[in-house]
């Protein structure tokens, strides 16, 4: 039987790397007809498209399957310079630097978030806890108005998701990115009228050259920001939480010694991100391991194959705490590097320090986890925790 | 593949082939070099993956562009003539061979 690859089947949602070794090993550029795009596998070739953003254009969209009337309105669906400029707009309010404000806040939220699991043997990690941390994380980052966090959640996560029949979003899908834009615009409208000293606030009135920044730029911007912290987060503390589930020895070190945790991240970003693959898009002809590609074909990213290719981390499918993985692809990279990397960073660091007060010793119920049905990420959508 | 020698912080040299069309940056956090952060990536956008040019080469590098000058401004180390952003600097062959030194601080 001919080898294929469908981001798109149920079977991939599951468990991607066993078609990730594949593809490395056997098909390093592959055509896949059901995705209709190229799809890259191996780190060094990943890299190297990453860092030629010349041929391997984000302006036609980032996402496997992309929302309409949004590719080019947003950092990751923009390319240099205009990227770049965009970039240094919104770059200083995610620098380390500059969230020191925010270390003893976000403390407080995964305190308070941990505090009512106390008492309960068996809970669901993602609506019990992951949800509810990271919503209030965001509102906190981008100084939201309270009162509609649970429907924000709710559409962050259906719009990232794809129809795995049809292969494309469906309508639930476009429905909730469009309730997410007139969220954001509300938002915006907000704090134009009354400005504060924060993110949206400057965004929404930035100018670039002296020009103000398209009305659509700030609207997608706004809304991709809103889902990306809802989601990425949320979504990388499932994969996260179901990697210390299962692995136990790992856990107790990160419990004994939470320093330890920063590896235990960074180990889990390269191990099984859920930001698993990405698209570009050619502007000219480009060979590659003998296979011709044309301009205007879509071309996969798979970060989390990169992530796993033995040619760049030796035991790849090792989940190993003393690894210390450089130049790993959990946040994508390049010019397109995920913006959040450091609130993320020490949000699970935070989140994680305080949950394992309250649940030192947990396994997984489920033998089975529904995943999401996404081409793009990759995180269980419930994830039932046990204490053991 | 032509290579690049990264002086770390502590003075430790390590001399690394880069694939042609990678940024310095690029293989510098592939390779776990330390004394970078590159905190944005790539986007000349955070200032954190200040480097100086060492020796004969420094002068086939091609000149930093405007925003690239404008946002080293913004480095914690000493600013000096030979200081770059290195996510900005594409390996090429012409490149084989260049030294470049990373400051004590980043951020």
């Amino acid at each position: 039987m001919s080898f294929s690859f469908d981001p798109y089947s149920p079977a991939v949602d599951a468990d991607p790397f066993p078609f990730y070794k594949t593809l490395r090993d056997e098909h390093p550029c592959f055509w896949s007809k059901e995705a209709n795009m190229w799809v890259l596998s191996r780190y060094a070739d990943i890299v190297t498209a990453l860092n030629d953003w010349q041929t391997f254009s984000s302006a036609k969209g980032n996402l496997m399957t992309e929302l309409p009337n949004r590719a080019g309105a947003t950092l990751g669906t923009t390319d240099p310079p205009r990227h770049d400029r965009l970039r240094g707009l919104v770059q200083h309010a995610f620098m380390k630097r500059n969230l020191e404000s925010l270390v003893d806040p976000i403390k407080q939220i995964a305190r308070e978030t941990a505090a009512p699991l106390a008492g309960q043997k068996q809970f669901d990690f993602v609506t019990d806890f992951a949800a509810k941390f990271t919503v209030r994380v965001l509102w906190a980052a981008l100084g939201l108005p309270l009162g509609d966090e649970a429907t924000v959640r709710e559409k962050a996560v259906l719009m990232v998701q794809s129809d795995p029949a049809t292969r494309s979003k469906g309508p639930e899908h476009i429905a909730a990115y469009q309730w997410m834009q007139d969220y954001a615009a509300g938002v915006i409208a907000e704090r134009r009228k009354n400005p504060q000293n924060d993110l949206i606030s400057h965004f929404s009135m930035a100018e670039i050259d002296g020009d103000r920044l398209d009305e659509r730029e700030v609207l997608l911007t706004t809304t991709t920001l809103i889902m990306a912290g809802v989601e990425s987060l949320g979504g990388f503390m499932g994969m996260f939480a179901y990697n210390m589930a299962n692995e136990h020895d790992a856990r107790r070190q990160c419990v004994a010694n939470p320093e330890l945790l920063a590896d235990a991240i960074e180990e889990s970003l390269r191990f099984n991100t859920s930001a698993q693959r990405f698209r570009r898009c050619l502007t000219k002809d480009h060979e590659l391991h003998g296979q011709k590609m044309k301009e205007g074909d879509f071309v996969c990213l798979a970060y989390g194959s990169g992530n796993r290719d033995e040619r760049q981390y030796p035991n790849p499918d090792v989940y190993d705490l003393g690894r210390k993985p450089k130049g790993h692809l959990g946040f994508g990279g390049s010019v397109h590097a995920c913006l959040g990397t450091t609130i993320a960073r020490l949000s699970v660091k935070a989140a994680f320090d305080e949950f394992h007060k309250v649940v030192p010793e947990y396994r997984r119920v489920q033998e089975q986890l529904p995943w999401i049905p996404s081409s793009t990420f990759r995180s269980p959508l419930r994830l039932e925790l046990a204490r053991a | 593949m032509p290579n690049v020698t990264y002086i770390e912080p502590n003075g430790n040299q390590r001399e690394i082939d880069v694939p042609a069309g990678w940024s310095v940056m690029q293989s510098a956090m592939s390779n776990g070099v330390e004394g970078i952060e590159a905190e944005c990536g790539g986007s000349c956008a955070c200032a954190t993956c200040h480097c100086y040019i060492e020796g004969d080469l420094a002068a086939a590098v091609p000149a930093a562009a405007e925003n690239e000058l404008a946002m080293l401004d913004n480095v914690v180390a000493e600013r000096k003539a030979n200081s770059r952003l290195c996510c900005q600097i594409k390996m090429t062959p012409e490149l084989a061979g260049l030294v470049v030194r990373f400051p004590d601080a980043q951020s």
